[in-house]
C-alpha cells in the first residue's frame, strides 16, 4: 500500500470561468487526522468531490491509497468513505435498512455478517435504540451520525468528511473527535473539513488553509499559524492591582505591541515563540506584578481567517 | 485494512446480469413492496382486473356462443391495463424517482458504491418501477385463465408479452434517461409519460409517411399479427384481413416476423439508452453518448428507415393511400379499381423522410456539441499535458467533423429513399431533378452546422431562442396568411424561413411535377433556394464566428 493515503498534484477544477481549485499539491499521510479549513467557497467541497470520484477535475492528478483516481476509479472507491455535507438520507428506509442496503453495494458478504456489521455501526455511533425507526424522523445530529455510520461500514482506509460536525451538539462533537482520533490511531487516515478553525484545531494533527481556491499554508497547527502570519497572538493578564504600571512595562518588552489596560486587566498583542512567552511570564513574577491570571485571548490565527472570509465576502 | 474488515470483505460481487442479487434492486423492492402500501395497490390492481375480467366475459356470454371465444374477450382489455400501470405509471415513477434522488444527492452515494456502472443502471431500470412490475404480475392470473379457457396457441401469447415485457424495459429506460437529465421531479414524470403518449399516438403515424421503422417502437404491429389468434374467431377474422392489408416486416431483402423486428427494433433503443446511462455513471459530466457512438446511431437509423420502407415501393404497401383503399374495399365491397399511388404522397414522403433526419441531426448534435465551459476545461487539460489540440473524440472537441458526416450519411440515406420512391415503376412520369443532391447537402448541412454552431459558441439557451424565431414564429405566420385568405404564396415564401420545413421544401423543389397545388408548386422551388442560399451564408457566417470562438478558448486556456 502507498505510503499516502492522498496525493493531489497540481489539481485545478474550473466551473466556466470560475476556477474553485487552482493547481493544488497536497500530501496526506496515514494514522493522520488531516484538517481542511477555509471559508465558504475556499473549494473545500470540489477537492473532496474530485477525490471522492464524484468529479472530473480540469486537470491534476489525484491518488488514494496509491490508486490513481482516473484510471481506477474502482479501487480508490472501495478505500474511500465519504461523507458530504448535509448528508442526505433516503425518506422510504429504516436506520438498518440503510445501512444494510450499503453493506450489501459494499460486498459486505451473508446476512449475518452485514447485520453484525450494521448493528456494530449503529452502535459506533450510539443509534442502536433507533435501529427500525425511519430514516427521515431523525435530528440534524442524528442524520449525521447516521451517515458516519454509513461511512464506516466498508471499514475504509481514507475517510474524507465534510463539515462532519455540523450540527452536532457538544457532546456529540466530543464523541466525534474522539472517534476520528481513534480512526487514525488505527492506521487509517481522515480528512476533514470545517469552515471552523478551533473545531479542527481540537481533532487534527495537521491542516491546510484554503481559500479562493489556493492552498495558503499547511502543516502542523503551529507550523500554519506560522506561515500565515498567526504567530501574533492575543494575551490577557489579570493582575492584583496597578496594570497601569504594567502596561508600561509591557510596552518595552520584545515582541509586544498594541499594550492596553482597563479595570484590574492589560491585554497585548504578543508575536514572540511559545518559549518567548514563557519568558515574560517569568520576568512578570520575577518583577513581583501581582498575577491572577495569565492567558492566551481568541487566537489572530482565528482573526485571519475571518479576515479572509470577509475579503471574499467584499470581492 | 484490519482483520475484522477484511472478514467483513469476502463475498465476490455477482454478475450485473444477475438482478435479483442487485442490492439497488433489493433497495427499492424493500421501499417499494413494503406490506401495506404493495397490499393497497394489488388489492386495487386485482380489483380493476377481476372488473375487466368478469365484464368482457359477462357481455361477451350475449353475442358470443362458442365458450372459447368468450374466454379470450378480456384479453386486450387486461393487456391496455396492464400497458396504463407498466408502461404510463411504471416509466414515470421511474423517471420522477430518478431526478429526485439526483436531487436529494443520493445519488452521489451510489456513484461511490463499489458496484459496475452496468450493476448501477439494471438496478435502478429494475429497481425503481418493481411495484409496477408487481402490480402487472398480480394481474396475470387474469390473463392466464383467459389465455388458457380460450384455448389460445401459447406461441402467440408468449410472442405478445415478450414484446410487452422488452417495450416496458424500453419505456422504463427512457424514464431514467429522463430522469438524468431533467432536474423537476414533476416535469422528469409529466415529461416521461408525455413521451410514452407520443409513442403510442404520434410517433407510430411517421408508418403513414413511409417511415414503417416507427411502428415498431411501440408494440402494435405484434398486436396486430396475434390478435386473430387472441380475438375471438369473429373479430379475429375481421382483425386477420386488417393484418393482411397491413405492410409486412421486411427488412430489405428479408422477410422477417413482425416480432423478431419488433424485438430488434426497441432492442437496439434499449442498448442505446444504456449506453448513455452506463456513461453517465462513469462520469456524470459526460455527455450521453460519444461523438462515433452518435454517428453509428445515426448511421442504424438510416439503414433500418431504408430496410424496412424500400421494399415495401415495388408492391406498394409503403403508400398509405393503397391500405386505406383495400380497407374500404374489404368494408365496401370492391368499390376502388386499378388503384395508384398519387405522386403528392410521394413528394410529401421523400419531404417526411428528410424531416426525420435533419431532426435526428439535430437530436445528434445536441448530444455531442460542447457548451464553451466544457471547451475551455478540455483545453486547460490539453495545455497542461503538453497538446496542442483536443483528442477529436473527447467530449470538448468540436462536434464539427462529425455533423458533417452524419450530414453526409443523412443524405446518402434521403437520396436513396427518394431514388427508391420516385425512381419506381409507379412514378415513372416524375424525376429527381440533376440537383436534388446539392439540395439535400445545402438542407442537412446548413441545418446541422448552423445548429452546432450555435451551441458551441452561445450555448443551448441561445439555441433554443433561435428555434422559436427562425422556426415557430415564421410557421405561424405562415399559417395566420394561409387562413387569412389568397396569401399562399407569401405564407410559402414565410414558411422557407423555418429549418424544419426545409426537406419539405427541397422534396417539392427536387422532385419534378411533384404534384402540389399549382400556386404552392409554383412558389416553393425559389422559396427553397433563395433561403437555402441564405441559410448557407448565416451559416458559414456562424462557422467562422466558432472558429473565432474556439481559437479564442485556446489562447485563453494558456495561462489562464
Amino acid at each position: 500500500m502507498s505510503e499516502h493515503a492522498i496525493e493531489i498534484r497540481d489539481l485545478r477544477v474550473d466551473y466556466g470561468e470560475f476556477v474553485a481549485v487552482k493547481d493544488i499539491s497536497l500530501s496526506i499521510p496515514f494514522g493522520q487526522v488531516y484538517g481542511l479549513v477555509g471559508p465558504n467557497g475556499a473549494g473545500k467541497t470540489s477537492t473532496f468531490r474530485v477525490i471522492t470520484t464524484l468529479m472530473e477535475p480540469t486537470y491534476g492528478e489525484v491518488k488514494v491509497a496509491g490508486f490513481d483516481i482516473s484510471e481506477h476509479a474502482q479501487e480508490a472507491r472501495e478505500v474511500i468513505g465519504y461523507m458530504p455535507d448535509l448528508a442526505p438520507v433516503p425518506s422510504d428506509l429504516k436506520l438498518w435498512e440503510f445501512l444494510d442496503f450499503y453493506a450489501q453495494a459494499h460486498r459486505i458478504g451473508g446476512r449475518a455478517r452485514r447485520r453484525e456489521r450494521v448493528e456494530q455501526c449503529l452502535d459506533a455511533v450510539d443509534l442502536t435504540e433507533k435501529r427500525n425507526d425511519w430514516a427521515k424522523a431523525l435530528s440534524r445530529g442524528q442524520t449525521q451520525r447516521l451517515v458516519l455510520a454509513k461511512t464506516l461500514l466498508h471499514d475504509p482506509q481514507v475517510l474524507i468528511l465534510d463539515e462532519p460536525a455540523s450540527g452536532l451538539d457538544p457532546l456529540s462533537r466530543r464523541d466525534l473527535r474522539l472517534t476520528l482520533q481513534g480512526l487514525a490511531n488505527q492506521g487509517r487516515a481522515v480528512f476533514v473539513s470545517s469552515h471552523i478553525l478551533t473545531e479542527l484545531a481540537e481533532m487534527c494533527s495537521s491542516m491546510c488553509v484554503m481559500n479562493q481556491g489556493k492552498i495558503l499554508a499547511s502543516g502542523s497547527v503551529g507550523e500554519v499559524r506560522a506561515a500565515l502570519g498567526g504567530a501574533e497572538r492575543k494575551i490577557n493578564v489579570i493582575t492584583l492591582g496597578q496594570p497601569q504600571i504594567l502596561a508600561q512595562w509591557l510596552e518595552d518588552q520584545p515582541g509586544v505591541r498594541e499594550v492596553l489596560a482597563f479595570e484590574d486587566q492589560v491585554s497585548f498583542q504578543f508575536t514572540g515563540s511559545h518559549e518567548d512567552q514563557g519568558v515574560l511570564l517569568q520576568n512578570l513574577v520575577s518583577r513581583g506584578f501581582g498575577i491572577r491570571s495569565f492567558e492566551e485571548g481568541r487566537s489572530s490565527f482565528e482573526d485571519i481567517l475571518v479576515e479572509i472570509a470577509g475579503e471574499n465576502r467584499r470581492s | 485494512m484490519n482483520d475484522e474488515a477484511k472478514e467483513f470483505q469476502t463475498k465476490p460481487f455477482r454478475s450485473s446480469w444477475m438482478i435479483w442479487t442487485n442490492p439497488i434492486v433489493r433497495r427499492y423492492a424493500r421501499s417499494r413492496l413494503r406490506f401495506t402500501g404493495l397490499g393497497i395497490s394489488v388489492l386495487l390492481m386485482t380489483l380493476v382486473s377481476a372488473f375487466v375480467f368478469f365484464v368482457a366475459r359477462g357481455g361477451g356470454v350475449n353475442f358470443l356462443n362458442v365458450k372459447e371465444d368468450v374466454a379470450r374477450l378480456p384479453l386486450i382489455p387486461l393487456l391496455i391495463v396492464q400497458g396504463i400501470v407498466l408502461f404510463g405509471l411504471g416509466t414515470g415513477q421511474v423517471a420522477g424517482a430518478m431526478t429526485s434522488e439526483a436531487g436529494e444527492k443520493q445519488l452521489d452515494y451510489q456513484r461511490l458504491a463499489p458496484m459496475k456502472p452496468l450493476a448501477k443502471v439494471l438496478g435502478y431500470l429494475f429497481g425503481l418501477p418493481v411495484r409496477e412490475w408487481v402490480l402487472f404480475l398480480s394481474s396475470m392470473p387474469f390473463t392466464i385463465i383467459s389465455l388458457v379457457q380460450g384455448n389460445v396457441d401459447p406461441y402467440y401469447a408468449i410472442q405478445l408479452y415478450a414484446v410487452f415485457i422488452v417495450a416496458g424495459v424500453l419505456y422504463h429506460l427512457t424514464g431514467l434517461v429522463t430522469g438524468t437529465v431533467m432536474e423537476n421531479r414533476r416535469w422528469a414524470f409529466l415529461s416521461s409519460m408525455g413521451i410514452v403518449f407520443l409513442l403510442y399516438t404520434v410517433i407510430p403515424q411517421a408508418a403513414q409517411f413511409g417511415l414503417v421503422y416507427f411502428k415498431y417502437l411501440t408494440i402494435y404491429p405484434v398486436v396486430t399479427d396475434v390478435m386473430p389468434h387472441l380475438a375471438p374467431r369473429m373479430i379475429g377474422r375481421f382483425a386477420q384481413q386488417f393484418q393482411e392489408i397491413a405492410p409486412q416486416a421486411k427488412f430489405f431483402g428479408l422477410d422477417l416476423e413482425q416480432f423478431i423486428v419488433t424485438l430488434i427494433s426497441q432492442g437496439v433503443l434499449c442498448l442505446t439508452m444504456i449506453v448513455m446511462l452506463w456513461r453517465h455513471w462513469c462520469r456524470a459530466e459526460s455527455h450521453l453518448l460519444g461523438k462515433l457512438g452518435a454517428l453509428g446511431l445515426f448511421l442504424w437509423l438510416q439503414i433500418v428507415l431504408l430496410g424496412n420502407a424500400l421494399p415495401l415501393i415495388e408492391n406498394g404497401e409503403i403508400f398509405t393511400s393503397r391500405e386505406i383503399e383495400q380497407r374500404l374495399n374489404s368494408h365496401l365491397g370492391p368499390v376502388f379499381h386499378g388503384w395508384k399511388p398519387y405522386i403528392w404522397e410521394a413528394t410529401l414522403m421523400v419531404g417526411f423522410y428528410g424531416l426525420v433526419t435533419l431532426v435526428f441531426l439535430w437530436t445528434m448534435a445536441l448530444i455531442i456539441s460542447p457548451n464553451q465551459d466544457t471547451q475551455l476545461r478540455g483545453w486547460r487539460r490539453a495545455r497542461k499535458l503538453g497538446d496542442t489540440s483536443l483528442p477529436s473524440l473527447s467530449d470538448p472537441s468540436t462536434s464539427f467533423i462529425w455533423v458533417t458526416l452524419m450530414s453526409f450519411v443523412g443524405v446518402g440515406g434521403w437520396y436513396l429513399f427518394a431514388r427508391g420512391l420516385i425512381g419506381s415503376h409507379w412514378f415513372s412520369g416524375n424525376s429527381l431533378s440533376s440537383m436534388t443532391i446539392v439540395a439535400m447537402l445545402l438542407t442537412l448541412l446548413s441545418g446541422g452546422w448552423a445548429l452546432q454552431a450555435i451551441l458551441e459558441t452561445k450555448g443551448r439557451k441561445a439555441a433554443g431562442l433561435v428555434a422559436i424565431f427562425a422556426g415557430i414564429v415564421p410557421a405561424m405566420v405562415a399559417v395566420i396568411l394561409i387562413v387569412s385568405g389568397d396569401l399562399m404564396t407569401q405564407a410559402v415564401w414565410i414558411a422557407g424561413v423555418c429549418p424544419a420545413l426545409w426537406p419539405l421544401f427541397g422534396a417539392g423543389a427536387f422532385i419534378v411535377d411533384g404534384g402540389l397545388p399549382k400556386e404552392v408548386a409554383s412558389s416553393i422551388p425559389p422559396a427553397f433556394w433563395v433561403w437555402q442560399s441564405i441559410a448557407f451564408v448565416v451559416t458559414v457566417l456562424l462557422l467562422v464566428k466558432l472558429r473565432k470562438s474556439r481559437a479564442k478558448i485556446s489562447k485563453s486556456s494558456v495561462n489562464s
